[in-house]
């Protein structure tokens, strides 16, 4: 399952954006826009603020593609940490706000997949979906908290009373699982 | 370094989760730019955690789209919409106009060129006739040329010979303008006259020569007035003896004896 399944190579893709070219834009926004916009919502968990960040994440992903290197890492995971870092100080901004402390629990975060998954089921993503509920859940957990969440290692472990150097092993373990699970 | 270590200490598994501080940030993408299996493990890591991602996938309203469609610039030119102008007709007309120009520029040009060929040939049968008329007029001079060197020859060789006289008669009051020279020869009995200038004569009359001797005339012979021509003319007669010449008019042919009242001239030999 790869991204790159598509009609046009990366380089390309890259080559083509660079030169500002709208078909390209348009191909970027068709492949990656669902993804990101998941992203989005799983951190901010409101429709209309995700919305409105994914507008955004893609006027700041045009504006910035200059500073795209693939030598230094995946398309894919460059345009996933803009999104994510763009939502995330979004929710910090909130956060000083007097509305309250995030909620982490997954609760929420259920309550939001079941929203948007059952409204638009997208049937090319529910075999990964049934491989990442392969993945174990206090490792699940520790993922949606520090990637959808924000929390830093400390925060994380704070929040889930456990030591440092065992969150920080068991993000490590939870990655190396996702690695393992796409593997096969 | 020891790679493997830098691997196994999870700080690739945080970069991914976006957990690391911006010092860690640049020192995990300096190494995986430096170590092959530090970016490769992070490439898997990703590619990994990107499909995690996926599996969230919600999709956006299309409105978003279409807002951002408006708001962004694009390179307009890169939609390869190429506009060519369409062929028309014009060439085909244009040609064919040009072939008409350059079929009546051939046409006139061969026109006046025949016009031209025309006037040359008209101007050059004009100069072949006057060159042909010139042409008789030159041959009938050398003609003539040649019929008065060859008088002139034999009047020459006539005054060469030793023996030859030349005797000058001149008109008396009938012709006061009669002037003529007869040669003769004593050896050789030759006769010929040169007439200077003698009046004209009717068609049924010529002069007549009469050389005297001891008194009596003898036919030396008839010519014709032959006047500004200075024609030599022989007489067929052989004259032995001659004590003068004396010229007459008679009938054409001449007469046995000479007619005295027509005598024009007469002179004698030893004068």
């Amino acid at each position: 399952m790869k991204r790159q399944s598509s009609l046009v190579s990366e380089d390309v893709l890259i080559e083509k954006l660079a030169r500002r070219d709208k078909q390209a834009f348009q191909w970027l926004y068709d492949q990656y826009s669902p993804a990101l916009y998941g992203v989005v919502l799983r951190i901010v968990r409101e429709e209309e603020q995700a919305q409105d960040l994914l507008q955004d994440i893609f006027v700041k992903i045009w504006k910035s593609l200059d500073a795209y290197d693939a030598s230094k890492g995946r398309l894919f995971t460059w345009l996933l940490n803009i999104a994510r870092n763009t939502a995330i100080d979004s929710l910090r901004a909130r956060k000083t706000q007097p509305s309250g402390a995030i909620r982490t629990d997954d609760e929420n975060v259920h309550i939001v997949d079941r929203q948007h998954n059952t409204e638009q089921p997208n049937p090319e993503h529910i075999g990964i979906r049934e491989v990442v509920d392969q993945l174990r859940p206090d490792r699940k957990q520790l993922i949606d908290l520090v990637y959808f969440g924000g929390y830093t290692h400390e925060e994380a472990a704070d929040e889930l009373k456990l030591p440092l150097g065992t969150v920080k092993t068991r993000v490590r373990a939870a990655l190396q699982e996702l690695k393992q699970l796409f593997k096969s | 370094m020891n790679v493997t270590e830098y691997i196994e200490s999870g700080i690739l598994e945080s970069y991914v989760m976006g957990a690391v501080s911006d010092q860690e940030r640049r020192e995990v993408q300096c190494l995986s730019s430096i170590y092959p299996e530090i970016k490769a493990e992070l490439d898997q890591l990703s590619e990994a955690f990107e499909q995690y991602a996926l599996a969230y996938s919600v999709e956006p309203p299309v409105s978003i789209k279409t807002k951002l469609l408006n708001e962004l610039d694009f390179n307009e030119q890169s939609e390869e919409t190429v506009v060519r102008p369409l062929p028309v007709d014009r060439p085909f007309i244009s040609s064919f106009r040009a072939t008409w120009i350059v079929a009546a520029s051939v046409g006139l040009f061969l026109l006046l060129f025949s016009l031209f060929l025309l006037s040359e040939l008209r101007t050059n049968q004009k100069t072949l006739a006057s060159m042909r008329e010139s042409n008789t007029k030159l041959q009938g001079d050398i003609q003539e040329l040649r019929e008065e060197q060859s008088q002139n020859d034999q009047m020459l060789a006539l005054l060469r010979q030793p023996g030859t006289r030349t005797i000058a008669l001149r008109g008396n009051e009938k012709a006061p303008d009669g002037n003529m020279l007869v040669f003769w020869n004593r050896q050789t009995h030759e006769v010929a006259i040169q007439v200077q200038s003698l009046p004209t004569l009717p068609p049924d009359k010529q002069y007549q020569l009469w050389s005297l001797v001891g008194g009596k005339p003898v036919d030396a012979g008839v010519f014709d007035p032959t006047n500004g021509n200075q024609l030599l003319q022989r007489l067929n007669r052989s004259i032995t003896q001659a004590d003068a010449f004396a010229v007459t008019v008679e009938k054409r042919g001449g007469s046995p004896s000479p007619t005295l009242t027509t005598l024009l001239a007469m002179t004698p030999v030893n004068s």
